[in-house]
């Protein structure tokens, strides 16, 4: 079996952060953890290449970085391709995902890799990898080289991994089960109320919980913006935000605006009726009564910008980056508060 | 340990017998000290930097061990070392680092 390695500039052994500019590059042969891999393999498969990247230079330009590793990684006609171990680091773990896609809708092939539970690049690309479960930092390399050596040799020979091996892929697959549903529900309430262990069929997300900010200190001299995942745009929806797992997020330009009609704004959001945001999107993101509280003198001024984005099914990870963005737009226009509505 | 210090020590170690090269190292916890000593003996446990492959089979020490503590001037290691030894987990740090020597050194 032929084996493409991705890597990052640091197991690349080119440098840490200081290096994570670095472009794309291939060598021949395996590095870095190629070689422990290569010995882990024992024979059942040959890394035949090494494609390394530096960290920001993959995420900063990612269209054309997953571009530039397609092309080297297919010229050596790999059966398999095997991203990371990423750990726990974020950039390297994005990295490795975007390979992984890209691997396996172009040239249809397996691609294995390892990542911490929760590394962003697992919620985000999670399904287009067979990815086992790796400590937080590269001190478990120990035990994440025999994992990943496992899963190709399994693949090799043509099974799939064993559920349980890998991180849950989020690939749902149809079955039949002899109870209905309701019944099913039913029994599994029972258990639950009289304290018995129970499995639940369908797993809720784990969020995490976020620490308030201090209060605003002088609301009467504080500039405040306002943010909406509840989907407010200007008429017709210029950047085509999506109704729902939305891909970006807009900011738009309130000037002396006062108030949103439904000649002017609409909201983009497919998860709620619209009809009573379109009538009046000042219901949703409600710049009216922000107006009003700038000229009474409660709060010092509104922001000359709004950002909007659709809620509806956005990944908390994509979320997460649209904030990020978000935020730091703000703090460069010195926006003391954010009022933040949702639907 | 960063790459730097792999790369110095692989010169280190290219340059003298490796017979007659002791590391010291100074790290404040077990895991962190044993992965150093794991480097310089077996190779980088990480794959990542200039002894990624590369069992140099090198003796490693922290210096709370009596091996290298008793070749301390008293008054330098009372003022250098002493004060670390009252917060660090000591016992944990030597039974890692020669747990790892053991199992790796080979000069």
């Amino acid at each position: 079996m032929r084996i493409v390695h991705y890597i990052n500039q640091f197991f690349g052994g080119i440098g840490g952060e200081e290096k994570a500019g670095h472009r794309p590059e291939v060598r021949q042969g395996p590095v870095g953890p190629g070689m422990a891999l290569t010995q882990a393999l024992a024979g059942s498969g040959e890394i035949v290449a090494t494609v390394i990247c530096g960290d920001s230079w993959f995420n900063e330009n990612l269209e054309e970085a997953s571009r530039t590793v397609l092309d080297l990684i297919s010229q050596y006609s790999p059966d398999l391709v095997i991203a990371g171990p990423a750990f726990n680091a974020g950039r390297y773990g994005m990295a490795c995902g975007a390979v992984a896609e890209v691997v396996s809708k172009r040239l249809n092939i397996p691609v294995v890799s390892g990542m911490y539970k929760e590394n962003p690049g697992l919620e985000v690309y999670r399904k287009h990898a067979w990815v086992v479960e790796t400590g937080d930092s590269a001190a478990s390399m120990r035990t994440a080289v025999p994992a990943i050596a496992a899963m190709v040799k399994r693949l090799a020979s043509g099974q799939e991994p064993e559920p349980g091996t890998y991180l849950e892929r989020g690939i749902r697959l149809n079955y039949f089960e002899a109870e209905r549903g309701s019944k099913r529900a039913v029994e599994m309430l029972v258990r639950k109320l009289s304290e018995q262990p129970f499995t639940t069929e369908y797993p809720m997300p784990a969020f995490d919980r976020v620490a308030p900010n201090p209060p605003v200190r002088d609301l009467s001299k504080a500039k405040i913006a306002l943010v909406t995942s509840g989907g407010i745009v200007p008429k017709g929806n210029p950047d085509r935000i999506e109704s729902s797992s939305a891909s970006k997020f807009g900011k738009y330009f309130l000037g002396d605006r006062d108030d949103l009609t439904s000649e002017t704004h609409q909201t983009a959001h497919g998860g709620y009726d619209p009809t009573y945001a379109n009538a009046d999107a000042d219901r949703v993101l409600p710049l009216d009564v922000m107006r009003q509280l700038e000229r009474e003198g409660v709060i010092g001024k509104l922001h000359d910008y709004w950002y909007a984005t659709v809620g509806n099914g956005t990944s908390v990870a994509n979320a997460k980056a649209y904030a990020a963005a978000i935020a730091q737009d703000l703090v460069s226009h010195a926006v003391d508060a954010v009022i933040l509505t949702s639907t | 340990m960063d790459m730097e210090n792999q790369r110095r020590v692989k010169e280190f170690a290219e340059q003298y017998p490796k017979e007659d090269l002791v590391v010291i190292l100074g790290g404040a916890e077990a895991e962190a000290s044993g992965l150093a000593a794991e480097t310089v003996s077996n190779g980088d446990p990480a794959w990542a930097g200039p002894l990624a492959g590369v069992p140099l089979g090198l003796k490693a020490f922290h210096i709370f061990e009596p091996e290298i503590k008793d070749q301390v001037d008293p008054g330098v290691y009372e003022a250098q070392v002493s004060l670390m030894e009252m917060v660090l987990d000591m016992d944990a740090i030597i039974s890692e680092v020669s747990s790892i020597r053991n199992q790796y050194a080979t000069w």
